[in-house]
Protein backbone atom coordinates (compact mmCIF):
# COMPACT_ATOMS: atom_id res chain seq x y z
CA UNK A 1 0.00 0.00 0.00
CA UNK A 2 0.71 3.35 0.46
CA UNK A 3 5.06 4.22 1.59
CA UNK A 4 5.30 6.77 4.62
CA UNK A 5 7.51 8.53 2.53
CA UNK A 6 5.53 8.82 -0.25
CA UNK A 7 3.38 12.27 -1.40
CA UNK A 8 -0.06 11.11 -1.18
CA UNK A 9 -0.78 14.53 -3.32
CA UNK A 10 1.52 12.44 -6.21
CA UNK A 11 -1.44 10.14 -6.62
CA UNK A 12 -3.89 12.31 -7.73
CA UNK A 13 -4.66 13.87 -10.97
CA UNK A 14 -3.00 17.01 -10.99
CA UNK A 15 -5.91 18.48 -12.56
CA UNK A 16 -7.54 18.76 -8.94
CA UNK A 17 -4.07 19.32 -6.91
CA UNK A 18 -4.74 22.71 -6.91
CA UNK A 19 -8.44 22.76 -5.68
CA UNK A 20 -7.43 20.07 -3.25
CA UNK A 21 -4.80 22.45 -1.62
CA UNK A 22 -7.48 25.65 -1.46
CA UNK A 23 -9.83 23.31 0.60
CA UNK A 24 -8.05 21.39 2.86
CA UNK A 25 -10.60 22.07 5.45
CA UNK A 26 -13.66 20.73 3.51
CA UNK A 27 -11.85 17.96 2.92
CA UNK A 28 -11.20 16.94 6.45
CA UNK A 29 -14.97 17.94 6.80
CA UNK A 30 -15.42 15.03 4.13
CA UNK A 31 -13.48 12.49 5.55
CA UNK A 32 -15.34 12.68 8.97
CA UNK A 33 -18.52 11.77 7.11
CA UNK A 34 -17.28 9.00 4.61
CA UNK A 35 -17.27 5.89 6.08
CA UNK A 36 -16.20 4.48 2.96
CA UNK A 37 -13.25 6.62 2.95
CA UNK A 38 -12.24 5.96 6.97
CA UNK A 39 -12.81 2.19 5.62
CA UNK A 40 -10.07 2.44 2.95
CA UNK A 41 -7.28 4.37 5.23
CA UNK A 42 -7.98 2.05 7.98
CA UNK A 43 -6.83 -0.56 5.17
CA UNK A 44 -3.77 2.29 5.17
CA UNK A 45 -4.92 2.41 1.53
CA UNK A 46 -3.88 6.19 1.43
CA UNK A 47 -4.20 6.59 -2.41
CA UNK A 48 -7.58 5.02 -2.71
CA UNK A 49 -9.06 6.78 0.10
CA UNK A 50 -8.10 9.75 -0.93
CA UNK A 51 -9.35 9.27 -4.66
CA UNK A 52 -12.69 8.73 -2.71
CA UNK A 53 -12.09 11.69 -0.36
CA UNK A 54 -11.54 14.52 -3.70
CA UNK A 55 -14.75 12.72 -5.48
CA UNK A 56 -16.72 13.48 -2.56
CA UNK A 57 -15.60 16.84 -2.31
CA UNK A 58 -15.50 17.63 -5.94
CA UNK A 59 -17.62 15.09 -7.48
CA UNK A 60 -14.89 14.90 -10.46
CA UNK A 61 -14.35 12.10 -12.77
CA UNK A 62 -10.32 12.15 -12.93
CA UNK A 63 -9.95 11.01 -9.95
CA UNK A 64 -12.57 8.49 -10.66
CA UNK A 65 -10.07 6.94 -13.03
CA UNK A 66 -7.33 7.09 -10.98
CA UNK A 67 -8.96 5.72 -7.51
CA UNK A 68 -10.74 2.42 -10.16
CA UNK A 69 -6.70 1.92 -11.38
CA UNK A 70 -5.37 1.71 -8.24
CA UNK A 71 -7.89 -0.65 -6.84
CA UNK A 72 -7.57 -2.54 -9.90
CA UNK A 73 -3.69 -2.64 -9.11
CA UNK A 74 -4.58 -4.21 -5.27
CA UNK A 75 -6.64 -6.55 -6.78
CA UNK A 76 -3.96 -7.45 -9.77
CA UNK A 77 -1.02 -7.87 -7.12
CA UNK A 78 -2.88 -10.04 -5.10
CA UNK A 79 -3.76 -12.52 -8.17
CA UNK A 80 -0.09 -12.25 -9.46
CA UNK A 81 2.31 -12.52 -6.34
CA UNK A 82 -0.26 -15.56 -5.55
CA UNK A 83 0.29 -17.45 -8.64
CA UNK A 84 4.06 -16.54 -7.95
CA UNK A 85 3.95 -18.18 -4.65
CA UNK A 86 2.08 -20.90 -5.85
CA UNK A 87 4.85 -22.07 -8.74
CA UNK A 88 7.51 -21.61 -6.42
CA UNK A 89 6.21 -23.91 -4.17
CA UNK A 90 8.00 -27.39 -4.84
CA UNK A 91 5.17 -29.75 -5.96
CA UNK A 92 2.31 -27.92 -4.97
CA UNK A 93 1.10 -27.33 -8.45
CA UNK A 94 0.80 -30.48 -10.63
CA UNK A 95 2.78 -31.01 -14.01
CA UNK A 96 -0.65 -31.36 -15.66
CA UNK A 97 -2.18 -28.15 -14.31
CA UNK A 98 1.28 -26.14 -14.64
CA UNK A 99 0.63 -24.58 -17.64
CA UNK A 100 -2.75 -23.20 -17.25
CA UNK A 101 -1.51 -21.56 -14.02
CA UNK A 102 1.78 -20.42 -15.11
CA UNK A 103 -0.03 -18.80 -17.85
CA UNK A 104 -2.10 -16.88 -15.49
CA UNK A 105 0.49 -15.97 -13.54
CA UNK A 106 2.20 -14.17 -17.10
CA UNK A 107 -1.33 -12.58 -17.66
CA UNK A 108 -1.44 -11.24 -13.93
CA UNK A 109 1.80 -10.05 -14.46
CA UNK A 110 0.84 -7.64 -17.69
CA UNK A 111 -2.12 -6.24 -16.09
CA UNK A 112 0.16 -4.79 -13.18
CA UNK A 113 2.24 -3.34 -16.18
CA UNK A 114 -0.71 -2.05 -18.13
CA UNK A 115 -2.50 -0.40 -14.90
CA UNK A 116 0.65 1.01 -13.37
CA UNK A 117 1.37 2.19 -17.14
CA UNK A 118 -2.24 4.19 -16.93
CA UNK A 119 -1.93 5.85 -13.25
CA UNK A 120 1.50 7.24 -13.95
CA UNK A 121 -0.50 8.66 -17.30
CA UNK A 122 -2.95 10.24 -15.35
CA UNK A 123 -0.23 11.69 -12.97
CA UNK A 124 -0.71 9.55 -10.59
CA UNK A 125 1.88 7.18 -8.76
CA UNK A 126 1.14 3.51 -8.19
CA UNK A 127 0.48 1.77 -4.68
CA UNK A 128 3.05 -0.08 -3.25
CA UNK A 129 2.84 -4.26 -3.70
CA UNK A 130 1.60 -5.47 -0.26
CA UNK A 131 2.65 -8.41 1.85
CA UNK A 132 -0.22 -10.64 1.28
CA UNK A 133 -1.42 -12.81 4.35
CA UNK A 134 -2.80 -16.26 2.78
CA UNK A 135 -4.03 -17.48 5.77
CA UNK A 136 -6.20 -14.31 5.35
CA UNK A 137 -6.28 -13.90 9.05
CA UNK A 138 -6.56 -17.48 10.36
CA UNK A 139 -9.29 -17.80 7.83
CA UNK A 140 -7.76 -20.03 5.66
CA UNK A 141 -6.56 -22.50 8.29
CA UNK A 142 -2.42 -22.91 8.08
CA UNK A 143 -2.41 -22.13 4.62
CA UNK A 144 1.49 -21.91 3.45
CA UNK A 145 1.35 -23.56 -0.48
CA UNK A 146 2.81 -27.09 1.19
CA UNK A 147 2.67 -29.90 -1.75
CA UNK A 148 -0.13 -31.38 0.39
CA UNK A 149 -2.27 -28.15 -0.20
CA UNK A 150 -3.65 -28.27 -3.89
CA UNK A 151 -7.27 -28.26 -3.07
CA UNK A 152 -7.01 -25.09 -0.92
CA UNK A 153 -4.76 -23.01 -3.54
CA UNK A 154 -7.19 -23.88 -6.58
CA UNK A 155 -9.84 -22.97 -4.14
CA UNK A 156 -8.67 -19.46 -3.61
CA UNK A 157 -7.76 -19.09 -7.41
CA UNK A 158 -11.25 -20.04 -8.25
CA UNK A 159 -12.67 -17.17 -5.77
CA UNK A 160 -10.23 -14.56 -6.38
CA UNK A 161 -11.01 -14.67 -10.15
CA UNK A 162 -14.62 -14.95 -9.87
CA UNK A 163 -14.31 -11.60 -7.50
CA UNK A 164 -12.01 -9.51 -9.89
CA UNK A 165 -14.51 -10.13 -12.68
CA UNK A 166 -17.24 -8.49 -10.67
CA UNK A 167 -14.65 -5.89 -8.89
CA UNK A 168 -13.64 -4.84 -12.78
CA UNK A 169 -16.86 -4.96 -13.65
CA UNK A 170 -18.40 -2.78 -10.73
CA UNK A 171 -15.82 -0.07 -11.57
CA UNK A 172 -16.47 0.23 -15.61
CA UNK A 173 -18.94 2.69 -15.16
CA UNK A 174 -16.20 5.24 -13.47
CA UNK A 175 -14.61 5.06 -16.93
CA UNK A 176 -16.62 6.09 -19.19
CA UNK A 177 -14.58 9.44 -19.54
CA UNK A 178 -11.20 7.76 -20.14
CA UNK A 179 -12.25 5.62 -23.36
CA UNK A 180 -8.22 4.61 -23.28
CA UNK A 181 -8.50 3.48 -19.52
CA UNK A 182 -12.08 1.50 -20.46
CA UNK A 183 -10.78 -0.48 -23.30
CA UNK A 184 -7.46 -1.72 -21.43
CA UNK A 185 -9.63 -2.36 -18.41
CA UNK A 186 -12.42 -4.16 -20.10
CA UNK A 187 -9.93 -5.95 -22.11
CA UNK A 188 -8.52 -7.37 -18.80
CA UNK A 189 -11.56 -7.79 -17.00
CA UNK A 190 -12.55 -10.66 -19.83
CA UNK A 191 -9.36 -12.52 -19.26
CA UNK A 192 -10.38 -12.75 -15.90
CA UNK A 193 -13.35 -14.64 -16.92
CA UNK A 194 -11.52 -16.53 -19.13
CA UNK A 195 -9.06 -17.91 -16.05
CA UNK A 196 -11.70 -17.98 -13.58
CA UNK A 197 -13.66 -20.47 -16.28
CA UNK A 198 -10.21 -22.42 -16.48
CA UNK A 199 -9.68 -22.91 -13.11
CA UNK A 200 -13.17 -23.66 -12.36
CA UNK A 201 -13.16 -26.46 -15.46
CA UNK A 202 -9.71 -27.41 -13.50
CA UNK A 203 -11.68 -27.88 -10.35
CA UNK A 204 -14.47 -29.99 -12.11
CA UNK A 205 -17.04 -27.51 -12.28
CA UNK A 206 -18.68 -25.98 -14.96
CA UNK A 207 -16.87 -22.39 -16.24
CA UNK A 208 -20.01 -19.67 -15.24
CA UNK A 209 -21.43 -19.34 -11.99
CA UNK A 210 -25.24 -20.91 -10.72
CA UNK A 211 -27.73 -18.74 -8.66
CA UNK A 212 -25.34 -17.42 -5.87
CA UNK A 213 -23.49 -21.25 -5.18
CA UNK A 214 -19.52 -21.20 -4.05
CA UNK A 215 -19.43 -24.71 -4.80
CA UNK A 216 -17.32 -26.26 -2.18
CA UNK A 217 -15.34 -22.91 -1.53
CA UNK A 218 -15.15 -22.55 2.51
CA UNK A 219 -18.60 -19.85 3.79
CA UNK A 220 -15.51 -17.19 4.16
CA UNK A 221 -15.76 -16.89 0.56
CA UNK A 222 -19.14 -16.69 0.23
CA UNK A 223 -18.48 -12.71 -0.54
CA UNK A 224 -17.32 -13.52 -4.07
CA UNK A 225 -21.01 -14.89 -5.25
CA UNK A 226 -23.52 -13.16 -3.02
CA UNK A 227 -25.76 -10.93 -5.73
CA UNK A 228 -25.11 -14.00 -8.87
CA UNK A 229 -28.47 -15.51 -8.36
CA UNK A 230 -30.03 -11.96 -9.80
CA UNK A 231 -32.22 -12.62 -12.99
CA UNK A 232 -33.43 -8.98 -13.61
CA UNK A 233 -31.49 -6.78 -16.31
CA UNK A 234 -32.26 -3.22 -17.23
CA UNK A 235 -35.59 -4.02 -15.53
CA UNK A 236 -36.64 -7.53 -17.65
CA UNK A 237 -36.59 -10.51 -15.55
CA UNK A 238 -34.73 -12.90 -17.55
CA UNK A 239 -35.61 -16.24 -16.25
CA UNK A 240 -39.21 -15.98 -17.34
CA UNK A 241 -38.29 -15.08 -21.23
CA UNK A 242 -41.52 -16.19 -23.04
CA UNK A 243 -39.85 -18.85 -25.53
CA UNK A 244 -36.89 -20.04 -23.62
CA UNK A 245 -37.08 -23.64 -22.79
CA UNK A 246 -34.22 -22.53 -19.85
CA UNK A 247 -34.40 -22.87 -16.86
CA UNK A 248 -33.57 -20.06 -13.77
CA UNK A 249 -30.01 -21.48 -13.43
CA UNK A 250 -29.40 -20.61 -17.01
CA UNK A 251 -30.91 -17.12 -16.51
CA UNK A 252 -28.55 -16.58 -13.56
CA UNK A 253 -25.59 -18.28 -15.63
CA UNK A 254 -25.95 -15.67 -18.59
CA UNK A 255 -25.11 -12.81 -16.99
CA UNK A 256 -21.64 -12.11 -14.08
CA UNK A 257 -23.04 -9.63 -11.36
CA UNK A 258 -21.12 -6.69 -10.08
CA UNK A 259 -19.82 -6.35 -6.87
CA UNK A 260 -19.22 -2.29 -5.35
CA UNK A 261 -15.50 -1.55 -4.22
CA UNK A 262 -16.97 -2.24 -0.77
CA UNK A 263 -17.75 -5.66 -1.09
CA UNK A 264 -14.49 -6.46 -2.69
CA UNK A 265 -12.55 -5.03 -0.17
CA UNK A 266 -14.77 -6.77 2.57
CA UNK A 267 -13.28 -9.92 0.58
CA UNK A 268 -9.99 -8.70 -0.05
CA UNK A 269 -9.07 -7.31 3.76
CA UNK A 270 -8.20 -10.28 5.52
CA UNK A 271 -5.92 -10.90 2.79
CA UNK A 272 -4.02 -7.61 3.61
CA UNK A 273 -1.29 -7.07 6.28
CA UNK B 1 -25.88 -1.87 -58.02
CA UNK B 2 -25.41 1.26 -56.20
CA UNK B 3 -21.59 2.35 -56.76
CA UNK B 4 -19.58 4.30 -53.83
CA UNK B 5 -20.01 7.79 -54.33
CA UNK B 6 -18.82 10.90 -52.14
CA UNK B 7 -21.93 12.62 -52.46
CA UNK B 8 -23.91 10.01 -50.96
CA UNK B 9 -21.88 10.43 -48.03
CA UNK B 10 -24.66 10.44 -45.06
CA UNK B 11 -27.09 7.98 -47.12
CA UNK B 12 -25.52 4.40 -48.52
CA UNK B 13 -22.49 3.71 -49.41
CA UNK B 14 -22.47 0.04 -51.75
CA UNK B 15 -19.43 -2.21 -51.90
CA UNK B 16 -20.16 -5.18 -54.01
CA UNK B 17 -16.84 -6.68 -54.41
CA UNK B 18 -13.55 -6.52 -52.66
CA UNK B 19 -11.57 -4.79 -55.69
CA UNK B 20 -14.37 -2.01 -55.80
CA UNK B 21 -13.34 -1.69 -51.63
CA UNK B 22 -9.79 -1.62 -52.27
CA UNK B 23 -10.02 0.81 -55.53
CA UNK B 24 -11.92 3.18 -52.42
CA UNK B 25 -7.93 4.71 -53.10
CA UNK B 26 -6.45 3.80 -49.63
CA UNK B 27 -7.55 2.03 -46.45
CA UNK B 28 -7.30 5.40 -44.81
CA UNK B 29 -9.80 7.25 -47.44
CA UNK B 30 -12.01 3.54 -46.58
CA UNK B 31 -12.23 4.13 -43.33
CA UNK B 32 -12.54 7.97 -43.60
CA UNK B 33 -16.06 6.96 -45.33
CA UNK B 34 -17.34 4.92 -42.68
CA UNK B 35 -16.55 7.24 -40.43
CA UNK B 36 -18.18 10.44 -41.20
CA UNK B 37 -21.10 9.09 -41.03
CA UNK B 38 -22.02 7.10 -44.00
CA UNK B 39 -23.25 3.68 -44.67
CA UNK B 40 -21.31 1.00 -45.48
CA UNK B 41 -23.43 -1.90 -46.98
CA UNK B 42 -21.51 -5.53 -48.00
CA UNK B 43 -22.99 -6.54 -51.11
CA UNK B 44 -22.88 -10.18 -52.04
CA UNK B 45 -19.60 -11.62 -52.17
CA UNK B 46 -18.05 -9.47 -50.37
CA UNK B 47 -17.12 -11.58 -47.05
CA UNK B 48 -16.28 -14.62 -49.34
CA UNK B 49 -13.84 -12.36 -51.35
CA UNK B 50 -12.09 -10.83 -48.04
CA UNK B 51 -11.28 -14.79 -46.81
CA UNK B 52 -9.84 -16.34 -50.70
CA UNK B 53 -9.21 -12.88 -52.54
CA UNK B 54 -10.60 -14.52 -55.67
CA UNK B 55 -14.56 -14.81 -55.03
CA UNK B 56 -16.49 -14.54 -58.66
CA UNK B 57 -18.90 -16.41 -57.34
CA UNK B 58 -21.74 -13.55 -58.02
CA UNK B 59 -24.64 -13.42 -55.28
CA UNK B 60 -25.02 -16.74 -53.69
CA UNK B 61 -24.36 -17.04 -50.09
CA UNK B 62 -23.59 -13.79 -47.24
CA UNK B 63 -25.42 -10.91 -47.71
CA UNK B 64 -28.11 -11.79 -50.25
CA UNK B 65 -30.79 -11.07 -48.03
CA UNK B 66 -32.83 -8.28 -47.09
CA UNK B 67 -31.19 -5.21 -45.91
CA UNK B 68 -30.55 -4.72 -42.00
CA UNK B 69 -29.71 -1.47 -41.06
CA UNK B 70 -28.25 -0.11 -37.97
CA UNK B 71 -28.57 3.55 -37.51
CA UNK B 72 -26.24 4.80 -34.98
CA UNK B 73 -27.99 7.93 -34.71
CA UNK B 74 -30.04 6.10 -32.61
CA UNK B 75 -27.44 5.85 -29.73
CA UNK B 76 -27.52 3.10 -27.37
CA UNK B 77 -30.33 1.65 -29.02
CA UNK B 78 -28.09 1.02 -32.19
CA UNK B 79 -25.72 -0.87 -30.18
CA UNK B 80 -28.07 -2.89 -28.04
CA UNK B 81 -29.15 -4.15 -32.09
CA UNK B 82 -25.59 -4.51 -32.79
CA UNK B 83 -25.32 -7.38 -29.70
CA UNK B 84 -28.94 -8.68 -31.22
CA UNK B 85 -27.09 -9.10 -34.09
CA UNK B 86 -24.72 -11.09 -32.29
CA UNK B 87 -26.62 -13.10 -29.94
CA UNK B 88 -29.10 -13.90 -32.43
CA UNK B 89 -25.87 -15.56 -34.41
CA UNK B 90 -24.82 -17.26 -31.39
CA UNK B 91 -27.89 -18.44 -30.17
CA UNK B 92 -29.11 -19.90 -34.10
CA UNK B 93 -25.17 -22.01 -34.14
CA UNK B 94 -26.02 -23.34 -30.80
CA UNK B 95 -29.42 -24.58 -31.33
CA UNK B 96 -28.45 -26.31 -34.45
CA UNK B 97 -25.12 -27.83 -32.92
CA UNK B 98 -27.40 -29.15 -30.05
CA UNK B 99 -30.18 -30.47 -32.14
CA UNK B 100 -27.30 -31.89 -34.40
CA UNK B 101 -26.31 -34.38 -31.16
CA UNK B 102 -27.60 -37.27 -32.59
CA UNK B 103 -24.81 -38.77 -34.63
CA UNK B 104 -22.56 -36.68 -34.02
CA UNK B 105 -19.05 -37.11 -32.62
CA UNK B 106 -19.52 -35.11 -29.30
CA UNK B 107 -18.73 -36.55 -26.03
CA UNK B 108 -20.91 -36.61 -23.24
CA UNK B 109 -18.61 -33.49 -21.62
CA UNK B 110 -19.27 -31.43 -24.39
CA UNK B 111 -23.31 -31.58 -24.97
CA UNK B 112 -23.55 -30.93 -21.37
CA UNK B 113 -21.10 -27.48 -22.00
CA UNK B 114 -22.83 -27.03 -25.52
CA UNK B 115 -26.38 -27.21 -24.80
CA UNK B 116 -25.38 -24.92 -21.30
CA UNK B 117 -24.14 -22.03 -23.47
CA UNK B 118 -27.41 -22.57 -25.99
CA UNK B 119 -29.32 -21.52 -23.29
CA UNK B 120 -27.08 -18.66 -22.40
CA UNK B 121 -26.86 -17.29 -25.70
CA UNK B 122 -30.68 -17.74 -25.99
CA UNK B 123 -31.48 -16.04 -22.81
CA UNK B 124 -29.37 -12.63 -24.14
CA UNK B 125 -31.00 -12.61 -27.28
CA UNK B 126 -34.23 -12.76 -25.45
CA UNK B 127 -33.07 -10.24 -23.21
CA UNK B 128 -31.90 -7.63 -25.84
CA UNK B 129 -35.24 -8.61 -27.87
CA UNK B 130 -37.52 -7.39 -24.43
CA UNK B 131 -34.94 -4.19 -24.33
CA UNK B 132 -35.39 -3.33 -27.92
CA UNK B 133 -38.72 -3.68 -27.56
CA UNK B 134 -40.01 -2.39 -30.94
CA UNK B 135 -36.19 -1.62 -32.31
CA UNK B 136 -36.13 -5.51 -32.31
CA UNK B 137 -37.11 -5.55 -35.21
CA UNK B 138 -35.54 -7.96 -37.16
CA UNK B 139 -34.66 -11.30 -37.13
CA UNK B 140 -31.39 -12.98 -39.16
CA UNK B 141 -31.07 -15.49 -41.37
CA UNK B 142 -27.63 -17.12 -40.31
CA UNK B 143 -26.22 -18.86 -42.85
CA UNK B 144 -22.86 -21.51 -42.28
CA UNK B 145 -21.90 -22.89 -45.79
CA UNK B 146 -21.08 -26.31 -45.69
CA UNK B 147 -19.99 -26.48 -41.51
CA UNK B 148 -20.51 -29.82 -40.69
CA UNK B 149 -22.76 -29.60 -37.65
CA UNK B 150 -22.13 -33.72 -36.25
CA UNK B 151 -18.11 -32.97 -36.32
CA UNK B 152 -17.17 -32.20 -33.01
CA UNK B 153 -13.80 -30.51 -34.40
CA UNK B 154 -15.40 -28.36 -36.95
CA UNK B 155 -17.93 -27.16 -34.69
CA UNK B 156 -15.85 -26.30 -31.91
CA UNK B 157 -13.36 -24.51 -33.91
CA UNK B 158 -16.26 -22.38 -35.26
CA UNK B 159 -17.79 -21.84 -31.43
CA UNK B 160 -14.22 -20.92 -31.16
CA UNK B 161 -14.07 -17.89 -33.72
CA UNK B 162 -17.65 -16.68 -32.28
CA UNK B 163 -16.97 -16.42 -28.48
CA UNK B 164 -13.65 -14.77 -29.30
CA UNK B 165 -15.49 -12.64 -31.82
CA UNK B 166 -17.97 -11.76 -29.28
CA UNK B 167 -15.95 -10.47 -26.54
CA UNK B 168 -14.20 -8.43 -29.22
CA UNK B 169 -17.33 -7.01 -30.32
CA UNK B 170 -18.50 -6.49 -26.55
CA UNK B 171 -14.97 -5.12 -25.65
CA UNK B 172 -15.02 -2.60 -28.68
CA UNK B 173 -18.78 -1.35 -28.70
CA UNK B 174 -18.71 -0.51 -24.64
CA UNK B 175 -16.99 2.84 -25.35
CA UNK B 176 -20.31 4.37 -27.24
CA UNK B 177 -23.15 3.49 -24.52
CA UNK B 178 -24.03 6.72 -23.14
CA UNK B 179 -26.25 5.24 -20.23
CA UNK B 180 -23.71 3.49 -17.91
CA UNK B 181 -26.72 1.13 -17.41
CA UNK B 182 -26.43 -0.29 -20.95
CA UNK B 183 -22.74 0.13 -20.69
CA UNK B 184 -23.14 -2.29 -17.62
CA UNK B 185 -25.68 -5.04 -18.86
CA UNK B 186 -23.15 -5.19 -21.33
CA UNK B 187 -20.50 -5.91 -19.32
CA UNK B 188 -22.54 -8.42 -17.66
CA UNK B 189 -22.72 -10.17 -20.88
CA UNK B 190 -19.11 -10.01 -22.00
CA UNK B 191 -17.62 -12.19 -18.87
CA UNK B 192 -20.37 -14.95 -19.59
CA UNK B 193 -18.83 -14.94 -23.39
CA UNK B 194 -15.40 -14.94 -22.37
CA UNK B 195 -16.27 -17.97 -20.19
CA UNK B 196 -17.61 -19.63 -23.01
CA UNK B 197 -14.67 -19.07 -25.60
CA UNK B 198 -12.58 -20.32 -22.27
CA UNK B 199 -14.57 -23.43 -22.27
CA UNK B 200 -14.90 -23.99 -25.94
CA UNK B 201 -11.02 -23.69 -26.29
CA UNK B 202 -10.41 -25.60 -23.32
CA UNK B 203 -12.81 -28.29 -24.77
CA UNK B 204 -9.88 -28.34 -28.12
CA UNK B 205 -6.98 -28.58 -25.78
CA UNK B 206 -7.58 -29.17 -22.18
CA UNK B 207 -5.63 -27.59 -19.85
CA UNK B 208 -3.17 -25.83 -22.11
CA UNK B 209 -2.47 -21.95 -22.51
CA UNK B 210 -5.08 -21.83 -25.43
CA UNK B 211 -8.01 -20.64 -23.09
CA UNK B 212 -6.56 -17.18 -22.67
CA UNK B 213 -4.24 -16.79 -25.46
CA UNK B 214 -3.38 -13.33 -24.72
CA UNK B 215 -2.97 -11.22 -21.35
CA UNK B 216 -5.89 -8.80 -23.18
CA UNK B 217 -8.61 -9.48 -24.68
CA UNK B 218 -9.09 -8.11 -28.38
CA UNK B 219 -11.34 -4.69 -28.65
CA UNK B 220 -12.61 -4.72 -32.02
CA UNK B 221 -13.90 -1.53 -33.95
CA UNK B 222 -18.28 -2.20 -34.65
CA UNK B 223 -16.47 -2.27 -38.89
CA UNK B 224 -14.56 -5.42 -38.14
CA UNK B 225 -17.33 -7.41 -36.50
CA UNK B 226 -19.22 -6.51 -39.23
CA UNK B 227 -16.90 -7.47 -41.73
CA UNK B 228 -16.61 -10.86 -39.92
CA UNK B 229 -20.55 -11.38 -38.82
CA UNK B 230 -21.28 -11.17 -42.52
CA UNK B 231 -20.02 -13.87 -43.54
CA UNK B 232 -22.27 -15.70 -41.45
CA UNK B 233 -25.94 -13.91 -42.20
CA UNK B 234 -27.58 -14.21 -45.50
CA UNK B 235 -29.36 -10.34 -44.36
CA UNK B 236 -27.35 -7.74 -45.66
CA UNK B 237 -25.95 -6.06 -42.62
CA UNK B 238 -26.00 -1.98 -42.94
CA UNK B 239 -24.04 0.52 -40.57
CA UNK B 240 -25.96 3.87 -40.62
CA UNK B 241 -24.05 7.29 -39.10
CA UNK B 242 -21.38 4.77 -37.72
CA UNK B 243 -19.58 6.38 -34.90
CA UNK B 244 -16.54 8.56 -36.22
CA UNK B 245 -13.95 7.72 -33.59
CA UNK B 246 -12.76 3.97 -32.44
CA UNK B 247 -10.53 4.11 -29.42
CA UNK B 248 -8.77 0.71 -29.68
CA UNK B 249 -7.65 -1.61 -26.65
CA UNK B 250 -4.09 -3.07 -25.62
CA UNK B 251 -3.83 -5.36 -28.74
CA UNK B 252 -4.17 -2.87 -31.22
CA UNK B 253 -5.87 -5.35 -33.10
CA UNK B 254 -9.51 -3.63 -32.98
CA UNK B 255 -9.29 -2.02 -36.94
CA UNK B 256 -10.66 -3.13 -39.85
Amino acid sequence: MSKPDQSVLSTVDPEILEAIDARAEEIVKGASVSSKIVALLALGSVPIALGALAKDVYGQTPVDVLDVLQFALLLEYLEADFYQRGLNALGLIPVSDLVVFSTISVHETAHISALQGLITRKGGSSIAKPTFDYTAKGNVPGFVFSATQYDVFTSLAQAFEDLGVRAYKGQVGRLTNDKPALATVLAIHSVEARHACEVRRLRGLKGWITGNSRDDLPAFLQGAYVGEENVTQLSVNVSTLATSSVSKNSATEAFDEPLTMAQVMAMVTPFLP
Amino acid sequence: MQRFEQEDVGRTATVGTIAELSALTSRREFMRLIGIGGALVMLPGMFAACEDGSNTAGLAGPGTGASVTIDFAAGDTALLQFAYVLEQLEADFYSRVVSNFAGSSFKDADKVILTDIRDHEIIHREFLKSVLGGSANFTLAPTYGSLNFKDRATVLAAAKTFEDLGVAAYNGAAQYYRDPNNLLASAKIVSVEARHAAAIRDLITPASAEFAPSSFDDTFSLDKVAFAVQGSIDDMLVFANAPATFVDGPNKTGSV
